[in-house]
């Protein structure tokens, strides 16, 4: 193996070794984080309740737990816990080593700004996977335990990686937000104003103008809808927050369809009354392709809004 | 000679300050170089251009032969570009310097080691090495979270020396330590320039770069006033010296003969000491003892006061201001 050389004549260390530093330097950040751990630790504690309160219920109740051989395909992190783990993991990354000057020592090494960049990203993307992974084979078990056997397992793995890509739509924006801001009180204010704003202007945009299919070019729930399967009819959630379940949705109904509604709000004397109005179908095939490329869509411009930010920014304190 | 540092024409500007007017500075290598200048003359500033933190508006600069941020004619894209090898020989000590608080010291300096390509082995050896060095053998297991500012400082000391640089860059090395850290500072630099490595050092403590340093610049408001060797630059001033004697019963024949003496200008008695201004800046207290002895004086002390650093950097400073004092 031939050792290149640098300028000044000292053998060029490899990028590997390089790159592979930066990770575990954001990874020992991130697992020594009290506010991670906290979450992982309620993250545990709502996995456990899931199956654990129809458990104490039978107790009280006397009467028997259903089987539902569904129940792990059906297991998701539902989108303010991704939000969450986005932020509490992100929040850091970049805009606090600006603002404690640790960024000072770190960029003065032999490393480059991407490198850094990206050795940042791929420690994200790790600690993301592997949080995922226990909460989902805990449910996965617990519900396995309670709810009997389960059917199409084999299809989990689609539904992590979907739960991933949801997260990461937060995780780029408030890398993006940190970048251009360098402060972690403006990043997370972006973030948290983003999700909050969406997660409640949606369901009201939706009641009064209807599910517009614009609402799932936005990040977050999207329009909700009704798909009915063999199973009997189940919720669909249109936007990049069920990435997960719809792809576990489309592969195991391909052709199935997922139904609009609209809510009217009608006069009737004094009283108002309420109704669902049928307003549009889409096929679980779009749904699901058209949350995906939102998210990817969205997480590739946020990324290069964040590299840039990153490689362009002065060190100025 | 070939230098370590070189800079020519650099700028930097923040808005409408010009932080950075037009430097241009020559470090030449194996020698400690200091770098003074009052609060907000350009110091890190520089420091940091050379260290690719900022990127200089216009000028060019070389470190250790290897043009950084582009060149001259450097355009959008080529500023993209980053010269991350060149810091493999460069070890660098910001001012009053920050580290991740969720490692512990010698685990820093394992992953800043990584980060320089060193291997396993040459951790192994080096980091000890290093610990015991700066001082903190016993602490490297804590997290720098618990360590105080003074022992960061000193692990700063360390991870600049991880990579056995040949360009070692200190800014303000001995700000926040106490008077036995500030030594133990100075004693490491003094070592580190046996090894026959540059240093660059930025500091506020004139006395401390009379006693480290071989080279000197001094900068205000972003230009340099002078650069050249501690010896040239303590000499600007050299006028004529001033001795204080302190001698045992003085008498007008003693205050006479010493008064004759061709290289002394005048005498002032005060008590039993003689303030004897001379004609040169020459060393003549071999002299001046000879007649006051003959004289049938005894000596008890002798001093001469000579212009120092100080002395050369307050005057140079208020020139550039105007005059007004510092």
């Amino acid at each position: 193996m031939t050792t290149t050389r640098t300028n000044t004549g000292r053998p060029r260390p490899s990028w590997f070794t390089r790159f592979w530093a930066i990770v575990k330097y954001e990874m020992l950040w991130n697992i020594r984080k009290k506010k991670f751990l906290g979450l992982v630790i309620v993250a545990f504690i709502l996995a456990t309740l899931i199956w654990a309160l129809p458990v104490g219920s039978s107790a009280a109740t006397g009467q028997p737990i259903e089987a539902d051989p569904n129940f792990a395909v059906t297991f998701s992190i539902p989108g303010i816990g991704s939000f969450l783990f986005a932020l509490i993991i992100a929040m850091n990354s970049i805009s606090s080593e600006f603002e404690s000057g640790t960024i000072v020592p770190l960029l003065t090494k032999p490393v480059s700004r991407t490198m850094v960049f990206l050795g940042k990203l791929l420690a994200t993307f790790i600690i993301i996977l592997v949080t995922y992974t226990i909460i989902f084979v805990y449910g996965v078990i617990g519900g396995a335990l309670v709810y009997g056997p389960q059917n199409n397992l084999h299809l989990l793995p689609l539904g992590l990686l979907g739960n991933i890509l949801s997260t990461f739509i937060w995780i780029t924006l408030i890398l993006a937000a940190g970048a251009l801001s360098k402060s972690t009180i403006i990043s997370t204010l972006v973030a948290f104003g983003l999700f909050f704003g969406l997660f409640f202007a949606v369901p009201i945009v939706s009641v009064f103008a209807g599910p517009s299919p614009v609402l799932n070019y936005l990040p977050g729930g999207g329009a909700s809808g009704t798909m009915m399967t063999t199973q009997g009819q189940i919720g669909i959630g249109a936007g990049t927050d069920s990435i997960g379940a719809n792809l576990i949705n489309y592969a195991l109904y391909p052709s199935a369809t997922v139904d609009f509604n609209m809510t009217r709000i009608e006069l009737q004397g004094d009283q108002p009354r309420i109704t669902q109005v049928y307003a549009y179908s889409e096929p679980i095939s779009l749904v699901t392709l058209r949350s995906v490329a939102t998210a990817v869509v969205y997480t590739t411009v946020l990324l290069i809004v964040a590299w840039i930010a990153f490689k362009w920014a002065q060190i100025l304190e | 000679m070939t230098l370590a540092i070189e800079t020519n024409g650099l700028t930097k500007k923040y808005g409408s300050l010009i932080a950075v007017n037009k430097l241009d500075l020559k470090v030449k290598r194996n020698t400690v170089h200091g770098f003074l200048g009052p609060n907000g003359a350009g110091k890190t500033t520089t420091i940091k251009i050379l260290v690719g933190l900022l990127r200089p508006n216009e000028g060019t600069v070389k470190v250790l032969g290897q043009e950084l941020h582009g060149g001259k004619n450097a355009g959008f894209l080529q500023s993209f570009y980053e010269e991350a090898d060149s810091r493999l020989s460069i070890g660098y000590m910001p001012e009053l310097p920050k580290f991740p608080k969720h490692l512990k010291g010698s685990e820093m300096l394992d992953i800043y080691g990584r980060m320089y390509g060193m291997t396993q082995q040459q951790r192994k050896e080096q980091i000890p090495k290093l610990i015991e060095l700066v001082g903190l053998k016993g602490r490297e297991n804590d997290f720098i979270g618990k360590y105080s500012k003074g022992m960061q400082q000193r692990i700063g000391i360390a991870q600049t020396l991880l990579n056995n640089p040949e360009l070692v860059i200190l800014d303000e090395p001995s700000l926040g330590l106490d008077p036995v850290g500030m030594v133990e500072v100075r004693e490491v630099v003094k070592e580190i320039a046996k090894e026959g490595r540059t240093v660059f050092v930025s500091s506020h403590l004139l006395f401390e770069v009379e006693q480290i340093c071989t080279d000197v610049t001094i900068i205000n408001r972003g230009a340099a006033l002078v650069s050249d060797t501690l010896q040239n630059v303590s000499g600007l001033l050299s006028g004529p010296a001033m001795l204080h004697v302190e001698v045992a019963k003085i008498s007008d024949t003693i205050v006479n003969a010493v008064k004759k003496l061709p290289s002394v200008s005048s005498v002032i008695q005060t008590g039993n000491t003689l303030r004897i201004q001379m004609t040169t800046h020459e060393d003549t207290r071999a002299h001046v003892s000879q007649e006051i002895t003959r004289s049938g004086g005894i000596i008890i002390g002798m001093s001469q006061k000579t212009s120092n650093l100080e002395d050369v950097f307050i005057q140079l400073i208020s020139k550039d201001q105007g005059g007004k004092p510092q």
